[in-house]
């Protein structure tokens, strides 16, 4: 670990506008529509003209839209900043992370980042139709023993999880209600009927020990959000969220020699560099909406963002700790990917900018100044992304 | 050899790792400077990070460190298998190299199971693995 000093722009940009699709099992649109609703929406809500965007951040795995075809569609003249990155959820953070520093070093005054996909309608994830294998080059490696689909891939490393700590089905269970029970009161919601535990261990094995309940959903919808400098967030209509620290990366992982023990969380190098970024701890965070590509991930992430020793999630599972309305750290109040959408994780800066402006009605946690937001927590690619979102 | 509709499309680093499975072996790359090995085979090292490299046999024994139990397969190759075991097998030779394949055998898994490489011809150029227990003491 280094111990060069992070000089992240803290605090310098601010997420001043949100906006969203339907999310649904059919959009019935393109991406490109998608994708250019939501920023229509997102910067409504900001109170800024679409004019005035200045840059523009995607991520995806070529099944979305490129910032160049909305750039064209919108009429912008002077794009200062777009990326356009490769891979899935564990990039999702890293395009927020660099909307604010291009934000906060002045090369941009309005990002939008943005995720558009028809995930269920048109391009599926690890469907029938499967790629073939001579894509990221490691895959090529997995696929051809069938080793194929991130369920396989971290269903291994939950099983590896489960002969080290003793954890259960039931915690992954409990996990999945978790985020169930969070998604009944919200509107945007694909998934409203309540699951009980039972209803967990009775759904039926995808990958073993994944059952059905422990997969997040496919869905289309887009979200966008507005990126601009705080100084400027003081003069719109909304709290300002600053973009308090960041941190994307990634290194080894099962397929890179070097990593030596698929129970621990690859979340934690990481993390150590995201506190370092916004000058906080884990005690710092009042809430967190974490990458739940699966129920496991959710677990690894809570132990390697410091908010539980390793192995200890199931007790703290069982006392609340992380229910919405009473626990000592809500998370996923929206009901996360597992059961509100999978916009591949872009949902949950939605949801953290309005917990943290307090305009969550119902969903609303008591304390929510300060949210740790997450990708996808390095299985596969290595990779990992994460941010800290704050109320000025 | 087997039908197969999914199969790798060797490139330039893995066409020689393809072939000798088809050929019979598990081949990886091996350190000629430092003796490390890494798999999936790579252009440099990464231990000593020189190009001094030679694609050699591994022994193609292990232990399984975690398993699934595949039930929905989205491979059209695999899903005559389904129920099947795919295992992470650590293999002897380096600590930090684990393997997945299916794992072939009457017995029921667990951490630790002692495996052996099999392998499988796929064209002339390609052949793929899996793990087995037959012949291995456990």
């Amino acid at each position: 670990m280094s111990n060069r000093a992070n000089r992240f722009p803290s605090g310098q940009a601010a997420i001043v506008g949100i906006g969203c699709t339907e999310f649904s099992k059919d959009s019935g649109v393109s991406t490109f529509a998608l994708a250019a609703r939501a920023i229509r929406t997102a910067m409504a809500d900001a109170g800024m003209d679409i004019g005035e965007i200045d840059g523009l951040c995607t991520f995806g795995t070529s099944d979305s839209v490129s910032p160049n075809l909305l750039a064209q569609a919108l009429g912008i003249k002077s794009m200062n900043f777009y990326l356009d990155q490769y891979l899935g959820g564990s990039v999702s953070m890293s395009i927020v992370a660099q909307a604010a520093l291009a934000v906060g070093t002045g090369v941009a005054d309005c990002v939008v980042c943005y995720r558009a996909l028809n995930g269920r309608s048109e391009q599926r994830k690890g469907g029938a139709k499967a790629p073939n294998a001579s894509m990221p080059w490691d895959i090529q490696f997995k696929i051809a023993s069938g080793y194929m689909v991130p369920a396989q891939e971290m269903a291994m490393n939950a099983r590896a999880h489960m002969l080290r700590y003793g954890t259960k089905s039931e915690d992954f269970g409990r996990l999945a209600v978790l985020c169930r029970t969070n998604a009944l009161d919200n509107e945007r919601a694909m998934m409203r009927k309540p699951i009980t535990l039972d209803d967990y261990m009775a759904s039926e094995w995808i990958a073993e020990p994944f059952h059905k309940l422990d997969c997040c959903l496919e869905s289309d919808g887009a979200v966008a959000i507005v990126v601009t400098s705080a100084e400027r967030a003081k003069d719109l209509a909304h709290r300002p969220v600053l973009i308090q620290g960041a941190a994307w990366g990634g290194g080894v992982n099962i397929a890179n020699n070097g990593f030596d023990d698929i129970a621990v969380s690859p979340a934690g190098p990481l993390a150590e560099r995201l506190y370092q970024s916004a000058g906080m701890t884990a005690k710092d965070i009042d809430f967190a909406e974490l990458y739940d590509c699966f129920t496991f991930p959710l677990l690894s992430q809570i132990e390697g963002y410091g908010f539980a020793e390793p192995g200890g999630v199931p007790d703290m599972l069982k006392d609340g700790a992380f229910n919405r309305a009473d626990g000592q750290l809500p998370i996923n109040t929206h009901g996360g990917l597992l059961s509100e959408a999978y916009i591949h994780g872009l949902n949950h800066v939605y949801e953290a900018v309005e917990q943290i402006r307090g305009d969550a009605a119902h969903r609303q946690v008591k304390k929510h100044d300060t949210a740790l937001v997450t990708g996808q927590l390095g299985y596969i690619s290595g990779y990992s992304s994460a941010v800290i979102l704050g109320g000025a | 050899m087997a039908e197969r509709l999914i199969k790798p499309i060797a490139d330039r680093d893995s066409a020689p790792y393809w072939q000798a499975l088809a050929d019979g072996h598990l081949k990886t790359t091996h350190c000629l400077d430092c003796g490390h090995w890494t798999w999936p085979p790579r252009p440099i090292c990464s231990k000593c990070h020189g190009g001094n490299l030679t694609l050699d046999e591994v022994k193609g024994t292990g232990e399984v460190f975690s398993w699934i139990v595949v039930h929905r397969s989205t491979s059209p190759d695999m899903m005559q298998y389904v129920p099947y075991v795919l295992a992470l097998v650590r293999l002897d030779d380096q600590s930090d190299i684990y393997i997945p394949g299916r794992l072939i055998s009457d017995k029921e898994v667990h951490r630790g199971m002692r495996v052996r490489v099999v392998t499988e011809k796929i064209t002339d150029q390609v052949g793929d693995l899996a793990w087995t227990t037959e012949g291995v003491d456990n």
